[in-house]
């Protein structure tokens, strides 16, 4: 990495690097900047206005998200003229959504950093925009659903679908107040390239964006119990956090970015293709096939006692090697050690394999 | 040639590649995720070299599509190895350090020349020329490739001509490069890592070697088999023969996922025993004789170990429905019951840590280090205080130096001829998994994809009279399936391309099981087909056949 030089944080000599972001920098510290638009993932756009700072000889004040340092800079991130600008911006928020009974804006299962933004300064009172904001009509793919009022035109998920997932199936349309987040020609997201991924569910910040999957009322349901684990179709090795309601999973999503190897990001069969774990047709109970060719409901040490029979009559028949194992690749390490052990140490054969070229 | 099968490079190191030169993976589709790694260097400038038969979508973002015919890789690469050499564009100090064979296969590719290679492979003479300067005068360029190279009769010629082109420019122990193969399932790599191989105890320790062999006899107890076991292709040609007379299947559909599965169901049908422990009823539990129901990943404890070698945990989140059990514990039963006696192992930790004891490789890791490294770790880790290693090969090749291996082009073993004019191809889909159990459980992936398809060049459809949507039989001299005609400007005139995933219309009735003479995977990626349009008489036809 080039050289360092130094800047001033909040009046704190910090190590900075040419070309960094003052958040670059100030990820190193202790300061926090508040942000809305701003993913890590993202090239910033300073587009919400909730970062600014001021910058020592800039008249004014200037997006922490996109503003790269100098040496000897000075940055200041809390003061009264900051305080002021967040009162003034988080109330024009304010009065261009919707509230609740509170007077703070709406939330839904996703949760709302806008709404708890608002919840650190006093109220104004702005009279109420009231802008018509458009919805996609009939969106009948099953999983995406946006909800226009929650929305704050950070386009972060048009952003993302740009910048990251790169199918482009989601744009701001229209102007001014009417500006919206849309496909083209306002059709179902199964129609456009759109492949499903919810990048635009997992980087929207103010729960705008949400699964159906997901019951909308969890948090009331006493929430979840997150499980961190590894998902079970390709070989990337995505990290995910299984929400699990009362012995179901109801939700899964990536951890943080930067956290793991997927980098917050998942695809659609990592993010929504779960429902098979709690499907019907899986199989529940030991099967042993009877004299009548149909497969009949057995105990475990039936099961059990069955396998071992079948297998040491055509080892003591025709030798161990007549014994084929197909161990999986879907199924964990550990398991495939014991599989080959089974196969190895109580056989005595090598002919244990698994679908090993794909 | 320099090490075990795996990802030289770690996934994380593909965002700073200056070029990727990506051959026979349609990675947007079989490992998104990684895409996404391989679209940030894109946007980043990097360059993107894509060599496969369809353009796929990968290939309309690259710098170069090098739209080779389908079984033509040997001649591509070796004309790719042609102008590096002829150029002086290798990296002598390289070779000199940490190769041998320079000299032989100096020779070996003298012939293929690059308008030689246009003739087989369709691919321009320039573009080769290109493609190879680009790519040995790019210090951080990386191959990646999945089962494009690798399911053909000549797949592990195919990779040997990968490994040739990293040897002779030094793509090695260098960040974002290397030679990258892309696993296709969540655990292949551990699978093989943890000796579920005829050839291999876990961490590729060979069951020939005696003193190897030893070891485990030690550890485990019992005398152990001296003699290679039998590869999954094999097998299944020995249980056809009658020569495997009992099968156990674990969490796999061998009667969809299998080449020329019709060949495999006589087999089934002729086993005196076969067992299956599934989570959903499947195409091969109909021959079990006892099905014992196990638990998906998220109803129990263990390890999966990704493409770059990284062992991640897979974390018990729900139990398992009614009596079904972790697959493991079942093991363990099942070797009790055959008069084994499995130890009393109390959780899957105290498996990990028995099979990492005899396992160099991965000696270092256990469960208490994957709980403090959220990342994982990634193999070579031989001790407990060992960071891991995310790239291979940073002080040259492991073990001595590496040697070329010089091949030649062979064609594939069955090519269209009158009867069966077309090539087939076939692979997966973004949307479905493997035989589909899975995500045709859920609607978004049902959505986007109903049933089976083929792609079709808009010339072939004309040819067959096909509009985008027509039904059409696709049949091969091992079977035949109904799909649907996708006119699709992604696929060459002459090819067609089907998924893999639905039970109902299966192409490994049509594939191929001819198997690589070394690792026995089967032609799944070439064989000769015919098509015919499906009219709605023949249609009623076959349903009357089918007795409706």
């Amino acid at each position: 990495m080039s050289e360092s030089f130094s800047i001033k944080l909040n009046g704190q000599a910090v190590e900075a690097f040419p070309g960094e972001t003052v958040f670059q920098v100030a990820d190193r510290t202790e300061v926090k900047i508040p942000s809305l638009c701003h993913d890590d993932r993202l090239a910033p756009v300073g587009a919400c206005r909730v970062c600014l700072v001021e910058v020592a000889g800039q008249r004014r004040l200037q997006p922490g998200c996109a503003w790269v340092v100098t040496p000897d800079m000075e940055i200041t991130t809390e003061s009264d003229r900051i305080e002021k600008h967040r009162t003034v911006l988080y109330n024009l928020y304010m009065a261009d959504h919707e509230l609740d009974d509170s007077g703070l804006p709406i939330e839904t299962a996703n949760g709302n950093q806008l709404r708890d933004l608002c919840k650190t300064v006093p109220t104004m009172g702005l009279e109420p925009v009231n802008a018509p904001r458009a919805a996609r009509p009939a969106d009948d793919n099953p999983y995406i659903h946006f909800e226009p009022d929650l929305c704050i035109l950070c386009a972060r998920c048009t952003r993302y679908c740009d910048e990251v997932e790169a199918v482009n199936a989601i744009t701001l349309s229209n102007r001014g107040g009417e500006t919206t987040i849309a496909t083209a020609g306002q059709r179902s997201l199964i129609d456009t390239t759109c492949e499903l991924c919810g990048g635009c569910i997992d980087t929207c910040p103010t729960g705008a964006l949400i699964e159906k999957k997901a019951p909308a009322n969890l948090v009331q349901l006493g929430g979840t119990e997150s499980v961190r684990s590894t998902c079970n179709f390709c070989g990337v090795g995505c990290q995910l956090d299984l929400h699990v309601h009362d012995d179901k999973i109801v939700k899964v999503t990536s951890p943080e970015p930067g956290e793991t190897l997927n980098d917050g990001n998942l695809c659609v069969k990592g993010r929504f293709a779960y429902d098979f774990v709690h499907h019907a047709d899986r199989i529940t109970e030991p099967l042993i096939r009877g004299k009548d060719g149909l497969l009949h409901p057995a105990t475990w040490e039936e099961a059990i006692s069955a396998t071992a029979e079948g297998l040491m009559k055509v080892r003591d028949q025709h030798g161990a090697d007549a014994l084929g194992f197909v161990s999986s690749s879907r199924c964990t390490g550990e398991e495939n050690y014991l599989m080959q052990k089974l196969s190895r140490a109580a056989f005595r054969t090598n002919n244990i394999h698994q679908c090993a070229a794909t | 040639m320099f090490g075990a099968g795996a990802m030289t490079n770690a996934i994380d190191e593909i965002r700073d590649s200056e070029m990727m030169f990506v051959i026979g993976s349609n990675t947007t589709e079989a490992h998104p995720i990684i895409a996404m790694e391989m679209k940030r260097a894109r946007q980043r400038g990097a360059k993107l070299v894509v060599a496969d038969p369809r353009k796929i979508w990968l290939a309309e973002m690259a710098d170069v599509h090098l739209q080779l015919k389908p079984g033509t890789d040997v001649w591509l690469l070796s004309a790719l190895a042609n102008v590096i050499i002829s150029e002086g564009l290798h990296d002598q100090a390289f070779v000199d350090k940490h190769t041998k064979g320079f000299d032989a296969i100096s020779a070996k590719v003298k012939n293929y020349t690059p308008e030689e290679a246009e003739k087989i492979t369709g691919v321009s003479a320039e573009d080769i020329r290109t493609v190879a300067r680009m790519y040995a005068t790019t210090k951080h360029a990386g191959i990646y490739y999945t089962l494009g190279i690798t399911e053909h009769t000549h797949g592990t010629d195919n990779v040997y001509c990968l490994a040739n082109l990293v040897l002779m420019t030094g793509h090695l122990g260098v960040r974002a490069a290397g030679m990258n193969p892309l696993r296709g399932q969540n655990n292949v790599q551990g699978a093989n890592d943890a000796g579920a191989t005829p050839v291999y105890y876990p961490g590729y320790q060979k069951v020939t070697d005696a003193a190897v062999r030893e070891k485990f006899e030690a550890a485990w107890g019992v005398p152990l088999s001296p003699n290679e076991g039998l590869n999954l292709n094999v097998m299944m040609k020995e249980m056809a023969k009658g020569n495997v007379k009992a099968l156990y299947v674990m969490g796999e559909d061998i009667v969809i996922s299998e080449p020329n599965v019709s060949q495999v169901e006589a087999g089934l049908n002729q086993c005196e025993f076969v067992v299956c422990q599934e989570i959903f009823h499947n195409e091969t539990t109909r021959f079990a004789d006892v099905v014992l129901p196990g638990a998906c990943f998220a109803e129990k404890d263990g390890v999966f170990t990704n493409s770059d070698r990284r062992v991640q945990r897979v974390r018990k989140a729900v139990d398992p429905p009614g009596r079904a059990r972790a697959d493991w514990e079942i093991l363990c039963d099942v070797a009790r019951a055959c008069g084994y006696p499995m130890p009393n192992y109390v959780n899957a930790s105290d498996v990990f840590d028995e099979y990492a004891s005899l396992t160099p490789k991965i000696a270092g890791i256990s469960y208490g280090r994957l709980e403090k490294n959220v990342a994982g770790l990634q193999w070579p880790c031989p001790t407990p205080d060992h960071p891991g290693t995310p790239t291979l090969h940073l002080d040259g090749p492991m073990i001595g130096k590496a040697e070329f291996q010089a091949v030649d082009y062979r064609p594939s073993a069955e090519l269209p001829d009158n009867d069966y004019p077309l090539i087939l191809s076939t692979g997966r889909t973004l949307y479905h998994y493997n035989s589909g159990t899975q995500t045709r459980r859920d609607a978004g992936p049902v959505a986007k994809q109903r049933g089976n398809f083929i792609e079709i060049s808009k010339r072939d459809a004309k040819i067959y009279g096909l509009e985008h949507g027509d039904r059409v039989k696709v049949s091969s001299r091992r079977g035949e399936v109904e799909a649907e005609a996708w006119v699709s400007p992604r696929v060459r005139f002459g090819c067609i391309w089907m998924p893999m995933h639905f039970a109902e219309s299966r192409a490994n009735l049509l594939t191929n099981d001819a198997g690589d003479s070394v690792t026995g995977t089967g032609e799944y990626k070439v064989c000769a087909v015919a098509i015919e349009k499906v009219t709605s008489e023949t249609a009623e036809e076959a349903l009357e056949l089918a007795g409706h």
